[in-house]
């Protein structure tokens, strides 16, 4: 392994459904030899893109779990994560986004910035991962980079900058000009892998002269020398406008764009020529961590090799030899045979086998130091584990998770897919923290929950195939919520004389909505009228009583609780008794505290041709959807909405068939909203039912 | 006004909506309204198929008055459709949601939220790039929201529209559509410095569209903050005067 970070490159692809990330991957994989033939997506051949290893997302021409894997590109070594695009694994783009260094953000020359593409930009933006543009798919018929940089300005204030221009669009797509070195550049070969170098061709050299002026006029905000070469008007070399755009480029203050078709073999290998001059080696990306120690006070990490370990687990697989953990070193060497520790429990590991994957392949190394992504087997942790040198206490950031909103019941076939599905659920929820799993103590059940029905069909269809266990699915389950209104009052006494010690406990106070705290306790109690010691069991009590509203046993949210008055009694008064009253009180509370339902309303973006936007804002109506607005961007046209996340079951195929299936939509979680009184009578009813049922 | 009770509640962090707080927060949008401020006396201050026009220099805040008219409308429980032919849904959406929070930051955090989700229906906003957008495109749009009972608009405002290159065909044909729709539109003007003027004070490139309009009222930063003047279909209340807005939420400061 060379030492050198300088030459070493922590990358991911990011973008929209089938905008073709998969598709540019593979091409790189190959123009770096990692792998020596082609395949597509959704390939006639059955094999498959190298970096959809898993057989799922072969069928479906989507990317679920984000497969690591490296290749060489001129002496620079680069690490790549294929992250999924649909926005119910977005979990797995914010890991990916967690521990790179650079971004290649890849757009649609058609679709251009969709809404999944802004979702990913907003990523990228709260980890502060500098990216380049690769502006795709310019082989289609309506391809027109220059409106997708249009649009990387206007909708996502990028700093925009064409670093090539197309040498032909759709059908006649040729091959690029190059803007910093003034070369026309043409993919021969069968697979586009020889590149011939030529002048600009003339009908396109004021195009490309005023270009390459936009660019350097860009690039000089961030190199004096630049700027200098302009006013002096000395001939300006790729290598000092490179240097000036990678300036910008590591601020976030500048996106250089190129341009290309990975699935024609065009203008892949000048993008890696980009991430190499452009995006950062790990040394120049400041990482931090919290020091446990000092009240998790911010510790900016060294990318040294030689000082004591730092590293992430971001990503764990079950594979056919165990446990594989994903990780990415901060500081530190992780070497075969080393001591590390998971600081989340204190555990010592030994590191056995050090590996760098390739997508599902792997080969063994002896260590991986600072700046490094590689994989150790053998490790029992969850995703998100830090792991470090013994005697350092040093935790990397948390990432924020979001709660699960939908869930479903599971049954096992039988014994053995019992057995099998236990195994697949608890290797599920520790490599995805958005998926849960519990057993509903009244209906014996198995519950999983996530972020959406496509999260949840993708999981069943993982045990089946990865597991071999059968199961059958109950109908989904949206995760309502209750809240209450208005203050209420309480003044509760709880007395038990039955036999052998009494139990005695009063509390007085009121509860009230509070709109951002899911729970606040307050203890305005003087004097003592409960001693402090029961306190906490009162606080207990009350926290317990948010778990299950009283009425349609949903969690509760959004209340304080004020006590201030209560009684006790020197012989009866326990902890128990306190926490009984709590449970009490709430009771008596909550029910003229006028509850109400809130039920997650989710964000859904529908992208569709603008002939069927009627019909698509007709079909969200009908699903009690609030359409927020629409945007019509010429081929396309773009309808946001939110809509409650219980009338979007099936929504998929509704809009398929509605649109001919030309459009597509993706959907996230917005907010919880109050359900309107003929949904909630509704709800209510069906809680009825299925309590009855379940006696 | 100044000392309402929603504003010592938000002091004593309690949390409630009440039907005082929204009574109070719809009067003072409504009261500080710099229309009806200069004197018209109509609270639509346009009739149906009526157009309206906030002409200024780039920067005044011809979008955030009339973002400030929308919410007016929406308070009034009336429908506005925002169309936009240069920012996104999102960018609008944050318009209205900020401009909101100003006017209404003296109230309780939970009763705005809950207030805004609310009023939010009532607001529609539809993005045209300013290259495709035309009066058939928009026609047809409106028409698939109308019949299809998606959304029925009560005013209508259209920011961006280009004066000087649609010519005055279009313009009234939209004009005839509002008419009838029963729909009032108000439009943003730019006007650009050191351009030629006509004695009543309208851009001379506007002349030529300037009898479809009813109200045409002009936005000025001078030293001190934002004024409003009104140009055309001025009422004798708002004869001589100029207002002085508050930037924050265009709402009427004092007069000049």
């Amino acid at each position: 392994m060379k030492p050198d970070d300088k030459k070493v490159r922590n990358i991911g692809i990011s973008a929209h459904i089938d905008s073709g990330k998969t598709t540019l991957t593979e091409r790189i994989l190959y123009y770096t030899k990692r792998i020596h033939a082609m395949h597509d997506v959704k390939g006639k051949d059955g094999v498959g893109a190298t970096m959809d290893s898993m057989e799922l997302e072969k069928e479906r021409g989507i990317t679920i779990a984000s497969a690591a894997t490296y290749c060489e590109w001129k002496g620079y070594e680069i690490n790549i994560i294929d992250t999924p695009g649909h926005v119910d694994f977005t979990i797995e783009v914010e890991r990916s986004l967690r521990v790179l260094d650079g971004a290649v953000l890849v757009l649609c020359a058609v679709g251009g910035v969709q809404s999944q593409s802004i979702t990913v930009d907003q990523q990228m933006k709260r980890y502060k991962v500098p990216c380049i543009a690769f502006v795709n798919k310019c082989d289609r018929n309506g391809a027109n980079p220059f409106r997708v940089i249009n649009q990387l300005k206007t909708k996502l204030g990028h700093n925009a900058v064409a670093m090539q221009i197309p040498i032909g669009l759709e059908t006649q797509t040729e091959g690029v000009v190059d803007l910093a070195t003034m070369k026309a550049l043409y993919f021969d070969g069968e697979m586009g892998e020889v590149i011939r170098v030529e002048e600009i061709p003339q009908s396109l050299l004021e195009e490309a002269k005023a270009k390459r002026e936009e660019l350097i006029e860009a690039a000089s905000l961030f190199s004096d020398e630049l700027t200098e070469a302009v006013l002096e008007e000395r001939g300006i070399t790729a290598q000092l406008l490179y240097s000036a755009l990678r300036k910008g480029t590591l601020k976030r203050e500048i996106t250089p764009v190129f341009m290309g078709s990975a699935y024609k073999n065009k203008g892949v290998q000048p993008l890696l020529d980009g991430v190499t001059y452009l995006l950062p080696c790990p040394s120049e990306v400041q990482n931090v961590a919290l020091d446990m120690e000092k009240n998790e006070e911010p510790v900016v990490l060294a990318n040294d090799s030689e000082k004591p370990v730092v590293a992430l687990a971001f990503k764990l697989e079950d594979g056919k030899y165990g446990q594989l953990t994903y990780i990415r070193v901060y500081q530190g060497t992780v070497a075969k045979g080393s001591t590390i520790v998971n600081v989340r429990n204190g555990k010592k590991v030994k590191v056995g086998r050090v590996v760098r994957m390739h997508a599902d392949q792997m080969e063994d190394v002896e260590q991986l130091p600072a700046g490094y992504i590689g994989a150790l087997f053998g490790i029992e942790c969850s995703s998100g584990d830090t792991f470090v040198s013994p005697g350092v206490h040093l935790t990397m950031t948390s990432m924020f998770v979001p709660k699960p909103v939908i869930s479903l019941a599971i049954v096992p076939k039988d014994n053995k897919s019992q057995m099998a599905m236990a195994k697949a659920l608890n290797r599920f929820s520790k490599e995805d923290p958005t998926f849960k799993t519990y057993v509903d103590p009244e209906t014996s059940e198995t519950i999983i929950e996530g972020m959406g029905e496509l999260h949840l069909d993708i999981y069943v269809e993982r045990m089946k195939r990865e597991y071999n266990a059968e199961v059958t699915t109950g109908n989904p389950r949206v995760a309502y919520r209750e809240t209450i209104t208005q203050r209420a009052d309480f003044n509760y006494t709880h007395k038990k004389q039955t036999g052998g010690a009494g139990q005695f406990g009063r509390i007085a106070g009121y509860i009230e909505p509070v709109s951002d705290d899911e729970f606040i306790f307050v203890n305005e109690i003087f004097g003592g009228a409960i001693p402090t010691q029961y306190i906490p069991a009162c606080e207990k009590g009350f926290r317990q009583s948010m778990a299950k509203g009283p009425k349609l046993e949903f969690p509760i949210t959004g209340v304080k609780v004020v006590i201030n008055d209560g009684a006790s009694h020197p012989v009866d008064s326990s902890d128990m008794a306190f926490q009984a009253a709590a449970r009490g009180a709430f009771r008596e509370a909550y029910l003229r505290a006028k509850p109400v339902i809130h039920e997650p309303i989710m964000k859904v973006v529908v992208e569709t041709p603008p002939e069927f936007q009627g019909a698509v804002m007709g079909l969200l109506n009908q699903r009690r959807g609030m359409i927020i607005g629409s945007q019509d961007e010429g081929v396309m046209c773009v309808i946001e909405a939110q809509v409650p996340l219980a009338e979007m079951f099936g929504f998929s195929t509704v809009l398929r068939s509605a649109t001919q299936g030309k459009a597509q939509f993706t959907m996230e979680f917005a907010l919880y909203r109050q359900v309107p009184q003929s949904i909630a009578e509704k709800i209510a009813l069906e809680v009825a039912q299925n309590k009855k049922s379940a006696a | 006004m100044s000392k309402n009770t929603a504003a010592l509640k938000r002091e004593e962090n309690i949390i409630h909506l009440t039907y005082e707080d929204i009574a109070m927060l719809k009067k003072e949008i409504i009261y500080r309204n710099p229309l009806t401020s200069l004197g018209y006396e109509n609270e639509d201050i346009l009739a149906d198929g009526g157009f309206g026009a906030v002409m200024a220099h780039a920067g005044v805040g011809k979008t955030a008055l009339l973002v400030q008219m929308g919410l007016n409308t929406m308070l009034r429980d009336k429908k506005v459709l925002h169309v936009s032919l240069h920012d996104a849904v999102s960018k609008v959406d944050v318009w209205y949601h900020e401009l909101f929070q100003n006017i209404a930051h003296n109230f309780n955090d939970a009763a705005v939220k809950e207030y805004w989700e609310n009023i939010q229906p009532r607001r529609f906003i539809m993005i045209f790039k300013e290259e495709n957008f035309s009066v058939p495109k928009l026609e047809e749009r409106l028409t698939e929201l109308m019949e299809q009972n998606i959304f029925k608009p009560h005013t209508m405002i259209i920011d961006g529209f280009k004066f000087d290159e649609i010519g005055r065909k279009p313009l009234a044909h939209l004009k005839e559509l509002a008419g009838k729709r029963a729909i009032r539109i108000w439009f943003t003007v730019h006007a650009h410095r050191h351009e030629e003027r006509a004695p009543n004070e309208l851009p001379v490139w506007f002349l030529h569209v300037a009898d479809l309009f009813e109200v045409i009222v002009e936005l000025a930063a001078e030293n001190d903050g934002v004024f409003i003047k009104a140009i055309k279909g001025e009422t004798p209340a708002s004869f001589q005067t100029s207002l002085h807005l508050d930037p924050s939420t265009m709402l009427v400061k004092g007069s000049k």
